[in-house]
């Protein structure tokens, strides 16, 4: 199960893709508030805040660090969004990543309790400024983990969208949401990814929405269903138009996400057995390799290694 | 313009108004002054004084709350004279021979005006402004002996304002009321150990009330609540058709600020949401100018009505009546125009501190930092241990001080000291009510505990706290297995359905007079001899009895 939606991939892809994740790393060991939020100063666009905030948030060293910060500047928004996404990655770390059934009681009890926690400081900030989208984006997450419902967790993304109609983080958030799993329906998820990925400026990455829509319904399928699915031709020509317009569209640039978005791409066309599309996916990646969603496959490392192989030679 | 005078001793309020007059007596007296056991002794007592005011032309009314019980009518001075009259009159002479066709209309209205909010209950127990929630149980216990002592309690001419609008006192207005003594509001209790609290309702709409120290920026915070909750939830969100929001003097300084927003049962949890965050906006200052000033200036407009001081006096007697401060409508005014958002900000911050929230249905709000109003108590009774007839996890304890139903993890109890009342039906089922709010009901057949144990009961809480419920329909008692004889009963199809019997008779009847025919035919022709046998009637005869009795074989088979 994908455990926070789209988790943060592994941290050693991102030291590689972008090296201001090793400074953050460093900053938050070295308490050095005054460069960490000048970094977060200089992103320009919300989904990199968001980005950045949940790259924070899977970091041990940020835990005492930032409670004082958050208590030596009550009205900073920044300390509170942060604390608030360290408290999303301790609460799934609480959790574990099992499934629904196989969490004790008491692992979900200190799970809530981190979220509640990060969550009553989400109030404040988007109580004070409805524009912060990292804010309302982290709140998707908690309202999934709270389970505070389908009406609750749409709300948040529909007062984020007012100010912030684009944002692909909070976008994959939403879509977890709206997956059965999460007792959604996959009708209103997969009309979420194609309102996304259609209303979206091209070159963007929402329509790699559409690729982990598809990941996500193909995983509950059983036998030949399963086999068979990735091949139909209405699913790929989707993913390949899909792509066309995200990742592989000529006003695409690498922003934050990229590496999930050809992840995304590159499992579901190895899926399909169409490995010459795979390749480009599989080429702009690299050596950046990540645990979802090729963890849904098998082995994450070796069914990523497997895979690339046939698309290289398939070149 | 406005005058204060007198008339009998009690402090009367003029207002100049054209047309009609109008007039008021209000008394300091409503359920926030009762106790559970006399929980609708103040509104019987209303119904009771007006049962003599008759069917007339003029609309007069009689409305009790939880701080004051009022008098009112609109009419001609003569009519005023003559309302009045009997009003005091009928406090001064309770009609009794009405006592109990009043109890049924009472108990009639509160069943059309159908389910009251549990929030008072929630917040202040089942102790004074905490009554409003509970049914007026008073009504099986009240005797002719206890309304007198309420009425010469309460209902006197140093416990009453009387407002006049018209064109003075009219001639002949006689208040002939006892003296006695100015009742102070009653001061609140609490159940709740910790604020902002939550609890969960039983549909799916949201309440909200805090009590906040009273002024004219606490009306305009109201005001400002109203209209976000209404932009976001109903404009915006479309979660809520209905969103409101109410500001009310409790008559002690504070007021009482209470919002409201319905939902769809698909939306509820958005509704929810969507609340939480007005109610942190406006607490944490992010609060839009241009909605205070709109408040302020829908309120000033409201005071520009021509006869302002007319339509005022009611809320002035109140004032008057309980000691509040009361401005006039110049200083009103000012007070409207000077609110600003750092004062609407703080009166938010101490609205959400002192708040308790109400939730939809299967919905919590822990989750935005409010803290669950208690369902349970700290503390179990020491004493005997009775286990439950159905369920091994539950027992009830029994002791000299309290008593508690116990569940894994969580316990009931109530003490005898601090218990509000206990309902008795005549069947021996027992209902404690603590002076919190928690309840304890237990029916004598699911429980161990004998007779003898639970009578205990009887003795150590103190008679005035009993509350006697008439008797229940015996199918409606609750003994062990009572579920399954049931689901046994509705599979035989009514064991005792009285057709079934009759049909079985009849055709019993019928089969045996036809099996008697065929025999004595038999009979018949061998004691003749001769004479041939009819075959074909004997075996008709024996066709017909094997016909009829045989749905009599299954019936009764099946009723084994």
């Amino acid at each position: 199960m994908t455990i926070i939606g789209l988790p943060a991939p592994s941290p050693a892809a991102h030291a590689v893709a972008f090296p201001e994740v090793e400074d953050a790393r460093a900053w938050c060991r070295e308490g050095d508030w005054n460069a960490l939020s000048a970094m977060f100063a200089r992103l320009r666009t919300v989904d990199d805040v968001y980005f950045m905030a949940r790259i924070v948030g899977d970091l041990p060293e940020a835990d005492a660090f930032l409670s004082d910060v958050a208590s030596a500047q009550p009205s900073a928004p920044l300390p509170k969004v942060l604390l608030a996404a360290r408290a999303i990655g301790l609460a799934w770390q609480a959790r574990t990543g099992a499934r629904a059934q196989h969490v004790s009681r008491s692992q979900l009890d200190q799970m809530h309790e981190h979220l509640r926690r990060g969550e009553q400081l989400l109030i404040e900030v988007t109580a004070r400024d409805p524009a912060d989208g990292a804010a309302w984006a982290l709140r998707i997450t908690n309202a999934r983990g709270l389970e505070l419902g389908q009406a609750e967790a749409r709300r948040r993304y529909d007062r984020l969208a007012k100010h912030h109609p684009h944002m692909h983080g909070a976008q994959a958030q939403l879509l977890q949401q709206l997956c059965p799993k999460w007792s959604g329906s996959w009708e209103s998820a997969f009309a979420f990814a194609r309102a996304c990925a259609a209303d979206a400026p091209e070159g963007g990455l929402n329509a790699a929405l559409i690729a982990q829509a598809h990941i996500e319904y193909w995983r509950e399928l059983d036998g030949s269903e399963r086999s068979a699915y990735f091949r139909r031709p209405d699913v790929g020509q989707e993913l390949a138009t899909a792509a066309a317009r995200s990742v592989l569209h000529p006003s695409y640039r690498p922003v934050y996400g990229w590496v999930t978005a050809h992840h995304h791409f590159a499992a579901a066309f190895s899926l399909a057995g169409d490995h010459r599309r795979a390749r480009a996916h599989f080429d702009a990646l690299g050596d950046l390799t990540d645990r979802f969603p090729w963890a849904y496959l098998g082995d994450p490392t070796a069914q990523f290694a497997e895979h690339r192989a046939l698309a290289a030679g398939k070149g | 313009m406005l005058e204060l005078t007198e008339v009998d001793g009690v402090p009367t309020l003029v207002a100049p108004s054209s047309g009609q007059a109008a007039a008021g007596l209000i008394f300091r007296v409503g359920q926030a002054d009762e106790t559970l056991p006399l929980h609708g002794v103040t509104h019987l007592v209303e119904h009771l004084a007006l049962h003599d005011s008759g069917l007339s032309d003029y609309h007069y009314n009689g409305e009790t709350t939880s701080v004051y019980t009022h008098f009112h009518l609109r009419g001609s001075e003569s009519d005023v004279v003559g309302y009045l009259g009997k009003v005091c009159a009928g406090l001064a002479d309770l009609p009794m021979h009405r006592l109990e066709i009043e109890k049924e209309i009472l108990r009639t209205e509160s069943r059309s005006r159908g389910g009251t909010t549990t929030l008072p209950l929630r917040r202040y127990g089942a102790r004074g402004y905490g009554l409003p929630s509970y049914p007026e149980w008073g009504l099986a216990r009240l005797r002719p002996e206890d309304l007198r002592e309420w009425v010469e309690t309460y209902f006197t001419r140093d416990n009453a304002v009387l407002w006049i609008a018209g064109s003075g006192v009219p001639a002949g207005l006689r208040l002939p009321l006892r003296p006695g003594v100015r009742r102070p509001a009653p001061a609140p209790t609490s159940a709740l150990p910790a604020t902002p609290a939550w609890f969960a309702g039983d549909d799916t709409s949201v309440v909200f009330s805090a009590v906040v120290r009273r002024s004219t920026a606490a009306s305009v915070y109201s005001g400002v609540l109203e209209r976000e909750l209404f932009r976001d939830l109903r404009q915006e969100g479309g979660y809520s058709y209905t969103a409101t929001a109410t500001y009310e003097p409790r008559g002690d300084g504070f007021a009482t600020v209470t919002a409201y927003a319905d939902a769809l049962p698909e939306k509820q949890g958005a509704a929810l949401g969507g609340f939480v965050d007005v109610l942190a906006r406006l607490r944490h200052g992010a609060i839009d100018p241009s909605g205070v000033a709109a408040v302020r200036t829908k309120s000033l407009e409201k005071l520009n009505h021509p006869e302002i001081e007319a339509a005022r006096l009611p809320a002035h007697a109140l004032s008057l009546l309980t000691g509040q401060r009361n401005l006039t409508v110049d200083e009103l005014r000012a007070e409207l125009s000077a609110v600003t958002v750092e004062q609407v900000h703080a009166v938010a911050a101490e609205a959400v501190a002192a708040g308790l929230l109400q939730t939809p249905h299967r919905t919590t709000a822990d989750w935005a930092g409010f803290a669950a109003a208690p369902t349970s108590s700290a503390h179990e009774a020491d004493g005997n241990r009775h286990p439950h007839r159905e369920d091994g996890e539950v027992e009830l304890v029994i002791g000299p001080d309290a008593t508690s139903i116990v569940r894994p993890g969580s316990c009931a109890t109530v003490r005898y000291d601090a218990c509000a009342a206990m309902l008795t039906w005549p069947d021996g089922a027992r209902r404690l009510i603590g002076d919190d709010g928690i309840v304890l009901h237990l029916e004598p057949a699911m429980w161990t505990a004998s007779p003898v144990e639970l009578a205990v009961l009887d003795a150590v809480v103190e008679p005035s706290r009993h509350l006697p419920m008439p008797p229940r329909d015996p199918a409606a008692i609750p003994r062990p297995g009572a579920g399954r004889a049931a689901a046994a009963r509705a599979g035989a199809g009514g064991r005792d359905n009285p057709g079934e019997i009759i049909a079985i008779v009849l055709l019993l009847l019928v089969a045996v007079a036809l099996g008697v025919f065929g025999v004595l035919q038999a009979v018949i022709a061998a004691t003749t001899g001769g004479r041939p046998l009819d075959l074909s009637l004997l075996g008709g005869a024996a066709v017909g009895a094997a016909l009829f009795a045989t749905p009599v074989v299954l019936l009764l088979r099946r009723r084994r």
